[in-house]
């Protein structure tokens, strides 16, 4: 079974290989020991209580049970902006109008925000290649509202996530061609690294303090506004299935579109449920058996996977291999997510 | 000779001409028929007002052809710019965006819509007939407005400012307004600046920016021409340089033509022109080109006349004297047209 589960100690030596399959685009993951290792420690004081508000965060890794392979990583951010103001733009309608001359036009305008500020945020996502099909994608990204949903009170009323805007065919954002290069300077990579290290005080100094007329900037800068990178576009359909939407900010370098919603309102908060755990053989008939994502509902050992079966009679039935692969014994509590036809 | 005098309403039939003809528009003469009478009343009431400090006063000054008595051209000064409505420029700010981590350190221009010329007195309403050689007759009707200017200080506010024409292409689009102005008003240049009639009109405030517009941000073509001065601009870009004036960090809120300010003890009208006396001569005397400027109401006039240099007097042949109304023993202001180049010098010193 593939699972995903709260980081350890001792997954560090993995973490460090794994990082060294990304490419340069993923600034929070990267083969540094020393990140990785105080990002585990993070997660350790964050699950013992001992982190502060703006501190806490978890990381989670995705194994093969059978293999020990670890293959994917995500987190979750419990609030963000209480170290570093967190930035954004919130694209805002700006009306113009006049009677006497029969004028009426709309246009947008960019405002830098700390809306999200104490958001709850699910950052960090990267899957091995090896590992992109059969929908494990699906899995590491929702195992992350799996946790929310039963550690409910560990999190906040609202939850976003930050999705990669659009770049050319070359490579280059038209939107930091058009915005962000005039005012910080430096090239776009070497501002995102600064700025997802906790570098930040650049920002203060350098960024628009006025709001940007988007419809004055070059037609390619203006559609990119909220305009999501080709290689995230699954990943926006999976948020947008779990209920997270687009509503006007986007980010300060790329124009990426945030996505965002209470956290109550999330489909597995709102639709996964609490049930005993029995062992033995699941009903798995048919050419599409339902599965679901069922998780244990330990704090420090939390994992998560897909088996196969719905929640009947008041029980979720496991396999013996998944019930180790879970950590779990008959009578348990498990939380079960009825998975949809074709995303399992 | 040419002469500059108040306008008056029986140059009506004159002045609407120069309005239709006048390209661009001349926003101080108006083509209707009635507002047009309307402001050379105004100007005709201006310049006989007993005036302690700036208000709704208009003035409107022609240039006339003593041996025709056909005007030639218009120039006029409204006294505080916006009197009634706030007049609006954009601001060119500096902002400065450094970070001693990054090594990093620019200006940053913005365009902040600004009332900061509302109240002050400006010059407007310049118009040349084309069949004019030279550049003399130019700025004989432009600087005779400082002439007056300098003989009435009261009138006027210690800063005074002009507006001139931005940069267009051949088909009268300005790249300015098609990367701003039309964003906001979604037409065409001609349809607002026409409407707009100056530059304090309710309308600017529904419809302009509210926020700062980042220069960097905008089209290059919309970089380029900011502050520059259109082609058929640069004669009176080059007489208000030559009289003392500035560019100053304001452009025009639709074509980004350039604001020129001049403190008015600083103009050279004021700086250079010396009070003489008239003698009545038989001819040109002197080799030294001067305006000269007479009266103070509706008498004003003034005119081009060679006089010798570094004199109390100013000899003046019989057709200026008729031109000026001035007879012998009455006291002129002259002000040499071009500044002399140990002037320059003694400027630079400065």
């Amino acid at each position: 079974m593939i699972v995903v589960r709260v980081v350890q100690t001792g997954d560090v030596d993995a973490l460090v290989s794994l990082a060294k399959e990304t490419g340069p685009g993923l600034t929070t993951f990267k083969p540094d020991r020393d990140a990785l290792a105080a990002r585990i420690e993070r997660t350790r004081r964050t699950l013992a209580g001992e982190a502060a508000p703006g501190e806490a965060g978890y990381f989670f890794v995705m194994e093969d049970s059978k293999t020990g392979d670890i293959a994917g990583v995500c987190g979750i951010e419990s609030q963000v902006g209480l170290e570093q103001p967190f930035y954004n733009y919130r694209v805002s309608t700006v009306v113009h109008a006049s009677q006497e001359l029969g004028v009426w036009t709309r246009m947008s305008a960019l405002n830098i925000s700390h809306d999200l500020t104490g958001y709850a945020e699910v950052c960090s996502l990267f899957l091995s290649p090896r590992y992109r099909t059969g929908g494990v994608g699906g899995l590491l990204s929702r195992s992350r509202f799996m946790f929310i949903a039963q550690f409910r009170e560990r999190f906040p009323e609202r939850i976003c996530a930050e999705l990669r805007g659009h770049f050319d065919e070359d490579g280059t954002s038209p939107f930091w061609r058009a915005v962000g290069s005039h005012f910080y300077q430096i090239d776009f990579n070497a501002a995102d690294y600064l700025s997802s290290h906790g570098r930040k005080s650049f920002l203060a100094e350098l960024m628009p303090r006025y709001p940007v007329y988007v419809d004055l900037l070059p037609q390619d800068a203006q559609d990119a506004v909220g305009l999501t990178h080709r290689d995230t576009l699954p990943a926006r359909k999976m948020l947008e299935a779990e209920g997270l939407r687009y509503q006007n900010h986007v980010d300060i370098f790329d124009a990426g579109p945030v996505l965002e919603c209470h956290v109550n309102d999330l489909r597995t908060v709102r639709e996964s449920v609490v049930v005993p755990v029995a062992i033995g053989v699941p009903d798995a008939q048919g050419d599409h058996p339902p599965t679901s994502l069922v998780s244990n509902t330990s704090l420090t050992d939390f994992r998560v996977g897909v088996a196969p079966g719905v929640v009947a009679n008041g029980s979720f039935v496991l396999s013996a291999d998944d019930a180790v692969a879970l950590d779990v014994k008959a009578g348990d509590p498990v939380r079960v997510l009825p998975l949809k036809v074709k995303q399992g | 000779m040419l002469f500059v005098r108040p306008g008056k309403l029986t140059d009506l039939d004159a002045l609407a001409h120069m309005a239709r003809t006048a390209q661009p528009v001349l926003h101080s003469l108006p083509h209707d028929r009635a507002a047009l009478e309307a402001r050379v009343a105004l100007s005709e009431d201006s310049f006989r007002a007993d005036v302690d400090f700036a208000g709704e006063e208009f003035y409107l000054f022609v240039l006339e052809d003593s041996s025709t008595g056909k005007l030639l051209g218009t120039a006029s000064i409204v006294a505080a710019a916006g009197y009634s409505e706030p007049f609006y420029a954009f601001r060119n700010d500096a902002l400065i965006h450094a970070s001693r981590e990054l090594h990093v350190n620019r200006k940053i221009h913005a365009l902040t819509m600004s009332h900061e010329l509302t109240g002050k007195s400006r010059l407007a309403g310049f118009y040349v007939d084309p069949s004019l050689r030279g550049d003399a007759a130019a700025h004989l009707i432009s600087r005779a407005r400082m002439m007056y200017i300098a003989a009435n200080r009261r009138r006027f506010t210690p800063e005074v400012f002009t507006l001139l024409l931005g940069v267009s292409d051949g088909n009268g689009a300005s790249p300015f307004w098609e990367a701003v102005g039309r964003k906001f008003f979604g037409r065409d240049f001609t349809d607002v600046d026409i409407a707009s009639g100056g530059r304090s009109r309710t309308f600017i405030a529904e419809v302009m920016p509210a926020y700062p517009i980042y220069v960097p941000l905008l089209p290059e073509a919309a970089q380029r021409v900011l502050g520059e001065p259109n082609e058929t601009a640069l004669l009176a870009y080059d007489i208000h340089l030559e009289e003392g004036f500035e560019p100053d960090r304001f452009v025009d809120i639709f074509d980004a033509g350039p604001v020129l300010t001049a403190q008015v003890d600083r103009i050279a009208c004021v700086k250079h022109g010396t009070e003489r006396v008239v003698r009545e001569a038989s001819h040109q005397q002197g080799d030294v080109a001067y305006m000269v400027s007479t009266g103070s109401g509706e008498s004003f006039r003034c005119v081009l006349a060679d006089l010798p240099g570094d004199t109390a007097d100013a000899p003046l042949a019989g057709d200026v004297r008729a031109a000026l109304g001035a007879k012998d023993g009455d006291v002129v202001r002259c002000v040499p047209l071009h500044r002399r180049d140990d002037e320059d010098l003694k400027g630079d010193a400065a």
